[in-house]
């Protein structure tokens, strides 16, 4: 009995083996997306989903020649709720193998794209993010050692992001702050590649152009309240409270615990927070006209031309408005779609060429295109308060801003 | 820093440690009379938290700013009441459908079931209220109690001690001198002997396990009211500290648990306020582990000499 | 035809190890994907039979074996990452990695060995948590969240007939799936040794009566110690795989308590103290969520169209529960596990039913 048990699973893995692999169609593209499904992130993820699927269903399912097919992978597991590296370098894996993959949208997570970039760039897989902000992906001399060239085993780009870098969110947010004129900020991150890098550009900045950083501590993403840290916080009476984080990393709660526990302060945010699950977290009236949150780019709502028409298009199909998540990814989707086009063959590496030569995109964001490492070339970023319950917008501010304020004091 | 910050940590821990303490009896209960850890307990009281959730436009409850009003009171205590039966009776009909059949099996059956009692629990959660941190409204305002903005100790700050104390002084008075107390004691120290006196084991043991339920359930209408957020990932962290509290106290021992619930409620909001939060969830292990090397039954726990 | 079926039943890790051997060359999604999934599959293979050394021979219940695969990976990171000066290259560090994690299990043993059953089990899942959080915060050396990357493939700058055997790990995943089912066959060689050694015996003496064996002159201390350091030692080299395969160590989250439980779950599941029982386990349930959720997944997304977006329809969206109910189930109708082993079947007296 025991041994017969065995022998069949032994069966069943070589027939799963088998399952998984199929001939390449000439006149199929499929791009596959890989974000974490499961979990905290799934709000998030389904906007993104969504204006993929929404940009592909516009080009009619076809571009040029080829049958466009879509494919949504999860980065995440059961067991952790979240993304992992074995998840994410399975996705990368499977889709480096399958033939008929020109493209792949994601992962949302910094972290996870550490994992993925190097297995995709063997096969010099174009790959776009809509999230992933950390400036050691692709920016030379500002992220670690080596970086980026340790996520280019063969030596050419393959990653691009569609969202600015967290060099232009942490340090604007910065300038932003000392015109409003505040002197004393705390810190605070979630110790994720995201959360701590850009609070990490933030504190520097903040040094830099002369507000004093009283502290900068990291949090438990995963603990219930912090009463405890809010008590010491209030006790060096900061101006403004800077949280590098995400709504997955208790986002919500820190904002809600911040001003139970009466801290006169302004609490500021990157776009990680940019989501109406944030508020909802937090509670509406505990935000309204204290909380400021940063994104890169501009909301969905001032959004002109084609966003404005996304825009429209997402409230009819799906009766709610947009999250920044989801024009990016529609933007992402559509940088592939288009970068197929210029490429007119079925061909990765000319793929992956057309995308790096894109300098004049008019899409959903606005005009753009990619510069020498594949970051976007839009610098604006837009700072929303939120007010009875929405995110509204306050000014933007922009990379020559920046540049006008910067002489030392 | 000052004394008056000291004193500020030191509210923050008791607070949370009334929280911990109730969800520790549930573990040290359950632990006493079937010698397992029950690893759904924290799941349990996530699914308490969702019921709460729906409970508080039913029962007329709303976010307010000012001081809560009687009707308030009498909302809290029914939405306890009602949580507390449904989390009890649902512990209760989880150990008829899945711990009793593993009465006689190895040790460790019942708690991989636990485990996949947990998982179930959580699927429940998310299907329930969805994959994001859920709001849960700010029906008793945080504002202080205290004059002056040294010392904060808001009306939520009371809510825990009032909702907690009565509940965990009760448990232990219904434990200690009760005649049905005194049946889940026989079980606890000896299954067979306590059969033998014709004490209802199975009944008893569906008591324990709807006690501890009803103490989760009102550890989650806390933890709602509290901490204003719930998630179908809550349970873990909850669990977590609890199952370390019901340890360091003495696994079994009802006063352990509850000294224990205390003791790690103030260690992690001092470890928060001198060593940075960052080192806190390291701390409050370590704690643990040099405990129990000095004393391996815990601080309140019996020596239980191995039988041969 | 039956007899047959017996030489096969009798030599069954032989026979799996040779189909397991010959697959790559039937079965090109091996190559692949795949090829990267099932190595996974294979380091947790040799991490639950580290954990069995605890909890199976000797009866010490482990919650946090992932802290000491953790070790294992970092250990072997800082050795080899081009961010520290030592890069000693992979295997050197794996020795190295293995010999220290096995002196860490036995430092935390040491203290903790009067504890009787689920208190050094709460001290195990203790212990995991502050090595977690130690991971996170230390990170001059760790790098923190952000783990530490790149972790050179085995072999790398070796050249072997004109490749690079480094680059050769990196591009084809057979590599490294032959590289961890030559560990795994090793391991499971080991383990069959030790089953009937001295020192197997002397742990099942001490998990079936403690005072009995004592009194026989076994010493309990040393027995136990022996046991917490081999388990840490076998765990680490699964770390090490690990961590040359994802060419990272990871972050912390990754050597958390949700990963011990699993292996915990994978170990009980298939049968305590049982080398195929613990493969089983694994197979089923490291199986149902790496390989088979997304298959399923992306064949349902691909039989529905984009038509259909409700995620109700996604297996994603119930694999907490089915993976929970598989637990429950089978401690219902198989106490002692799928494949229970002949020593403790005998032991319990029903379990082999």
């Amino acid at each position: 009995m025991n041994a017969r048990i065995r022998v069949a699973t032994v069966v069943a893995a070589m027939l799963m083996a088998v399952f998984g692999c199929r001939p390449a169609d000439p006149g199929v593209v499929r791009i596959v997306s890989s974000l974490p499904r499961t979990g905290a992130a799934k709000q998030q993820t389904d906007s993104i989903v969504r204006g993929i699927r929404m940009a592909i269903d516009e080009a009619g399912g076809q571009v040029g020649p080829f049958r466009v097919e879509y494919l949504d992978l999860d980065d995440s597991t059961v067991a952790a709720g979240q993304w992992t590296s074995e998840a994410e370098a399975a996705n990368a894996r499977r889709a480096l193998q399958d033939p008929d993959v020109v493209a792949c949208i994601g992962p949302l997570n910094s972290g996870a794209a550490k994992v993925s970039m190097p297995i995709l760039n063997f096969g010099d897989l174009l790959m776009v993010s809509p999230a992933a902000t950390a400036v050691g992906l692709t920016k030379p001399g500002l992220g670690e050692p080596g970086e980026p060239e340790v996520y280019r085993p063969v030596g050419r780009i393959n990653f691009v992001r569609v969202v600015p870098a967290d060099d232009l969110q942490g340090p604007l947010s910065a300038d932003w702050a000392r015109r409003r004129g505040i002197r004393k900020v705390y810190v605070l991150d979630d110790g994720q590649v995201y959360g701590k890098g850009i609070a990490d550009l933030f504190a520097d900045r903040c040094r830099e152009i002369g507000i004093e950083v009283l502290g900068h501590d990291a949090i438990d993403a995963r603990a219930q309240e912090f009463k405890s840290l809010m008590a010491r916080i209030k006790s060096s009476q900061p101006d403004l409270v800077y949280f590098g984080g995400t709504v997955q990393s208790k986002g919500g709660q820190l904002a809600k615990d911040m001003f139970s526990a009466d801290i006169d302060a302004v609490l500021l945010v990157p776009d990680g927070c940019q989501a109406q699950a944030f508020i909802d977290s937090a509670g509406a009236a505990v935000l309204d006209g204290r909380c400021f949150v940063t994104f890169g780019g501009l909301p969905p709502e001032r959004l002109t031309g084609k966003g404005a028409a996304f825009v429209d298009r997402y409230r009819r199909e799906w009766g709610e408005s947009p999250d920044g998540y989801a024009v990016y990814g529609y933007e992402a989707a559509g940088v592939v779609l288009r970068a197929i086009r210029d490429a007119g063959v079925k061909d990765r590496l000319a793929i992956t060429s057309a995308a790096l030569a894109i300098s004049d995109y008019d899409g959903a964001l606005g005009h753009w295109g990619f510069d020498e490492n594949g970051d976007t070339t839009l610098g604006v970023l837009t700072v929303s308060v939120v007010r009875e319950g929405r995110f509204e917008f306050a000014e933007t501010i922009t990379t020559s801003d920046m540049a006008a304020e910067s002489p030392a004091e | 820093m000052s004394a008056l910050f000291l004193l500020q940590q030191c509210l923050i821990g008791l607070t949370n440690g009334g929280l911990i303490a109730l969800v520790a009896l549930g573990y040290t209960m359950v632990y006493g009379v079937l010698r397992f850890i029950n690893f759904a307990h924290g799941d349990l009281i996530m699914l308490g938290a969702c019921a709460a959730l729906g409970l508080v436009a039913p029962l007329g409850l709303a976010a307010t700013g000012g001081p809560p009003s009687l009707a308030t009171w009498l909302g809290i205590v029914a939405m306890v009441l009602l949580c507390g039966l449904f989390c009890g009776g649902l512990n209760v009909a989880v150990d008829r459908f899945v711990y009793r059949p593993l009465r006689e099996a190895p040790a460790l059956a019942p708690l991989v079931s636990a485990i996949g009692v947990s998982f179930i629990f959580m699927n429940i959660g998310l299907a329930w209220i969805g994959p994001a941190d859920r709001g849960f409204p700010q029906v008793v305002p945080a504002a202080s109690l205290l004059p002056g903005n040294g010392v904060q100790f808001g009306w939520k700050d009371l809510l825990v001690l009032v909702v907690a104390m009565p509940l965990i002084v009760g448990t232990m008075l219904l434990m200690r001198t009760t005649r049905l107390g005194k049946a889940v004691r026989a079980v606890a120290q000896d299954r067979t002997a306590a059969a033998l006196m014709g004490i209802d084991v199975d009944r008893m043991v569906a008591t324990t396990f709807f006690l501890a339920g009803f103490l989760g359930g009102a550890a989650s209408v806390i933890a709602g009211l509290y901490t204003n957020t719930i998630s179908y990932q809550m349970g873990f962290q909850n669990g977590l500290y609890a199952m370390t509290a019901a340890v360091l106290g003495g696994l079994g021992s009802i006063r352990g648990a509850v000294a224990g619930g205390f003791v790690v409620g103030l260690v992690r909001a001092l470890s928060t306020a001198y060593a940075g939060e960052r080192w806190t969830g390291a701390i409050v292990f370590a704690v643990l582990i040099v405990v129990l090397a000095f004393r391996p039954e815990g601080l309140l726990g019996h020596r239980v000499k191995e039988k041969v | 035809m039956a007899a047959a079926w017996k030489w096969i039943s009798q030599r069954w890790e032989v026979v799996a190890l040779a189909l397991l051997a010959v697959a790559p060359l039937f079965v090109p999604a091996l190559g692949g994907a795949l090829g990267g999934q099932v190595t996974t599959l294979f380091i947790y293979c040799i991490l639950a039979l580290g954990l069995n050394v605890m909890v199976g021979y000797t009866g010490l219940l482990h919650l946090g074996i992932a802290a000491f695969f953790g070790i294992g990976a970092y250990v072997v990171a800082i050795l080899t990452v081009p961010l520290f000066p030592f890069q000693i290259g992979w295997l050197a560090a794996a020795a190295v990695s293995i010999a220290v994690t096995a002196g860490v299990g036995f430092a935390l043993g040491g203290p903790v060995l009067k504890l009787r059953g689920d208190a050094l089990a709460i001290v195990t899942l203790a212990f995991g948590e502050v090595v977690k959080v130690t991971l996170r915060n230390l990170e001059q050396v760790t790098g923190g969240m952000k783990g530490l990357n790149p972790v050179p493939p085995p072999g790398a700058g070796v050249t072997v007939a004109g490749t690079d055997l480094g680059l050769a790990f990196a591009v084809d995943p057979r590599w490294f799936y032959y590289l961890a089912l030559a560990a795994l066959a090793g391991v499971v060689w080991a383990m069959r040794r030790l089953e009937n050694s001295r020192l197997g015996r002397a742990w099942a003496a001490v998990r079936e009566d403690e005072p009995a064996a004592a009194a026989l002159g076994i010493s309990a201390t040393q027995v136990k110690l022996s046991a917490f350091a081999m388990s840490a030692a076998v765990a680490a080299l699964a770390g090490c795989l690990y961590a040359a395969t994802l060419s990272t160590t990871a972050d912390p989250n990754a050597y958390d308590f949700n990963r011990s439980i699993l292996v915990l779950c994978a170990v009980i599941l298939g049968g305590l103290g049982s080398i195929p029982g613990t493969l089983l386990g694994v197979a089923i349930l490291v199986g149902f969520d790496t390989v088979l959720i997304p298959a399923a997944d992306s064949l349902i997304q691909q039989l529905s169209g984009a038509a259909d977006r409700s995620s109700l329809l996604s297996l994603a969206s119930w694999r907490l529960a089915i993976f929970g109910l598989a637990l429950v189930l089978v401690m219902r109708y198989r106490p002692a596990g799928l494949i229970p082993s002949r020593r403790l079947a005998a032991e319990w007296g029903r379990g082999g039913r």
